[in-house]
């Protein structure tokens, strides 16, 4: 403490730590959320681990190709292990079994293909795709005619493919269940976390706790970047722990700290805005799980593909939940995320700010 | 003379259309217990929202230890101690827990939590919760956490209220021994005995305005009367009750008439309470 008891920088770092201890305490004395922090990392790793760790390795491919001969389509399948080719009586035939999720790739060779490729002329195949196939995979399915092709003629052959992607798929069988689930998981987790916190606060708002607390040398300031701090590590500890047991660090793990961190400033911010909706734990949790609600919506759209649309982007958690999804699912890196980190901040940023401006509006 | 410890000049503040606090003025000096008594809704609570920069006062201005609290609500938090209205401690803590948490704040060093709590008489309980406590031990629990950083002014709202006689006992003598220690208290009650016994000034506030400010003793003389009540037994054995003013000329002919004519059952000298006195001035009572 500086002159006249005023605290310096110091004072305030430590004043903020005491902050962060009581919160904690509190938090785990309250044995409704001891006992769902503990009994929701447990039972989040296990809904992980029961799911199916493989994909379906079995590739289908509608295909429409008239005056193609069993033995060409025969040489097909061999190009690719796995690859099971399913002909189809027609073109509008081949993309209403893909809307109905019989398979993700449909191919159109139209009649008097064989003659062409023969001349060896382009070969042009119309291929479809339902919206959740990866997109690299598409050039993959280009190559396989274009080998499949080599194989028929003896020559390298240029394969005029047109892409088009259909609408609603229900299947994406291309990554497992689990880890399709992972997002969902971790944003189920980081609100779980936040609900506690919004709730503790929401509580010492009405016995009037705050009261006390701001007539100490605390500054309003330093008592609300307490909060946050024991909000964000609270949810950020639960959601690494996840990762952690669930292997999800296994690309990118900076990256993917970095998005549960700013996931949990983003549910904090959320959380101090859920602690002004109630008197009681009861009205907070009413209201939080609306709040949950709203933001599983867009782990929904990874978990079953096609089943939200674009708009999902307006949701925040959008962003923590596509981040997770695309660094640890394909791989993708700073460069490819780095728009979702940004957006995740602001989105974090504002949602705290809001929230401490109405608390403090509360308070006065 | 001492120093002003507290001022407040002009102070007020509104609820929408309503005036809780009207312009009052007033000082009180170092170690001195000024009383603020009043009914429920008279802008004691208000008035010490302001003092110790909870509100900003919409006029006037506040002064603590020399310094405008609106200007240097920090400094003024910093040598402060308040107790509230209402209990609001961390209830899943234990006692011990609740004062260190404050003296951390407070950046007290030393901070020795089993002698305050013994001076408030909970020392056996210190490591419970304050879940299990009864209304008193959290109320006196209240009175230490206020004590925590030794504070120059400390700022008492209805410390008393509700509380069972021991626990109310407590408090008293611990205000008293926080005078003795030079603080200065700043008092808030509705409870007109209390203010009597502790205060060495009270001010009567009325509609968010000072009604009157004085001692007691003053106030008693400029607004009480001095007078004997006997109860005196009639021929039939019903009591009747007599009043004799003791300032009327003739005073010691009528108590020796009355001991030499009539049976006198008891006899005890009537003062004014403060109550009366609030009424007399503010036409109301302080309850309600």
């Amino acid at each position: 403490m500086s002159e006249q008891g005023v605290p310096d920088r110091v004072s305030r770092l430590r004043m903020i730590r005491v902050l962060v201890q009581k919160d904690l305490t509190l938090f785990f004395r309250n044995r409704f959320f001891a006992f769902i922090t503990v009994l929701g990392l447990v039972v989040w790793i296990a809904i992980f681990y029961a799911l199916p760790k493989t994909v379906d390795e079995i590739l289908e491919l509608g295909i429409v190709a008239p005056d193609v001969p069993p033995s060409a389509l025969a040489a097909l399948e061999e190009e690719e292990e796995g690859l099971v080719v399913i002909k189809a009586g027609s073109e509008e035939a081949l993309k209403a079994a893909m809307l109905e999720g019989d398979y993700n790739v449909g191919a159109v060779l139209p009649a008097g293909f064989m003659d062409q490729i023969a001349a060896g002329g382009k070969a042009p195949v119309k291929l479809y795709f339902t919206v959740d196939l990866p997109q690299d995979l598409h050039q993959a399915y280009v190559i396989l005619f274009q080998e499949w092709a080599y194989l028929l003629t003896g020559e390298p052959l240029e394969v005029e493919a047109t892409e088009e992607v259909l609408g609603v798929d229900m299947a994406g069988q291309q990554i497992s269940l689990r880890h399709r689930m992972l997002p969902l998981l971790a944003v189920f987790l980081l609100m779980m976390e936040t609900l506690g916190l919004a709730s503790l606060l929401s509580g010492e708002v009405v016995t009037g706790t705050l009261h006390a607390l701001l007539i100490s040398p605390l500054r309003a300031v330093d008592l609300f970047a307490g909060k946050g701090v024991s909000g964000i590590g609270l949810a950020f500890i639960q959601a690494t722990l996840l990762m952690a047991l669930t292997g999800g660090f296994s690309q990118q793990p900076l990256l993917m700290l970095t998005a549960l961190l700013l996931g949990a400033l983003l549910v904090t911010g959320i959380g101090f805005l859920l602690s002004l909706t109630g008197r009681d734990m009861m009205a907070v949790m009413s209201w939080g799980l609306l709040a949950i609600l709203v933001l599983i919506l867009p782990a929904l759209g990874v978990l079953l593909p096609g089943t939200v649309s674009s708009w999902v982007k307006v949701i925040p958690s959008y962003y923590l939940v596509d981040t997770v999804h695309r660094v640890m699912n394909f791989g993708a890196g700073w460069r490819d995320v780095w728009t979702n980190l940004v957006i995740l901040l602001g989105f974090g940023l504002a949602f705290c700010g809001l929230g401490v401006v109405a608390l403090e509006r509360k308070l006065r | 003379m001492s120093k002003d410890a507290i001022i407040a000049e002009n102070l007020t503040y509104r609820y929408g259309q309503l005036t809780a606090v009207d312009h009052i003025n007033f000082a009180v000096a170092e170690g001195e217990i000024l009383s603020f008594l009043g009914p429920n809704g008279a802008g004691k609570t208000t008035t010490v929202k302001m003092l110790t920069g909870q509100l900003r006062p919409m006029e006037g201005r506040a002064t603590l230890l020399g310094l405008d609290v609106a200007r240097n609500t920090e400094k003024i938090q910093a040598q402060i101690g308040v107790c509230f209205e209402l209990t609001n401690l961390y209830e899943q803590m234990s006692a011990e827990e609740n004062l260190v948490l404050f003296a951390r704040l407070f950046g007290v060093r030393d901070f020795d939590a089993a002698a305050l709590l013994q001076r408030v008489g909970l020392a056996d309980r210190e490591k419970d919760r304050v879940l299990s406590y009864s209304k008193g031990m959290k109320q006196r629990l209240m009175v230490a956490r206020s004590l925590v950083n030794r504070p120059r002014i400390l700022f008492l709202d209805e410390p008393t209220e509700g509380l069972d006689p021991v626990s109310a006992e407590t408090i008293r003598h611990i205000i008293l021994e926080e005078r003795e220690r030079g603080a200065t208290v700043f008092l808030t009650t509705h409870d007109m005995v209390e203010a009597d016994k502790l205060s060495d000034r009270v001010a009567f506030i009325d509609q968010g305005r000072i009604a009157a400010l004085d001692t007691p003793h003053n106030l008693k003389q400029q607004y009480g009367k001095r007078a004997l009540r006997a109860q005196i037994a009639g021929p039939d054995g019903t009591l009747e009750s007599r009043e004799i003013d003791l300032d009327e000329p003739g005073t010691a002919q009528s108590i020796g008439d009355l001991f030499e004519r009539e049976k006198v059952v008891t006899i005890h000298s009537e003062e004014a309470s403060l109550e009366d006195i609030f009424i007399q001035i503010t036409g109301r009572g302080l309850v309600g």
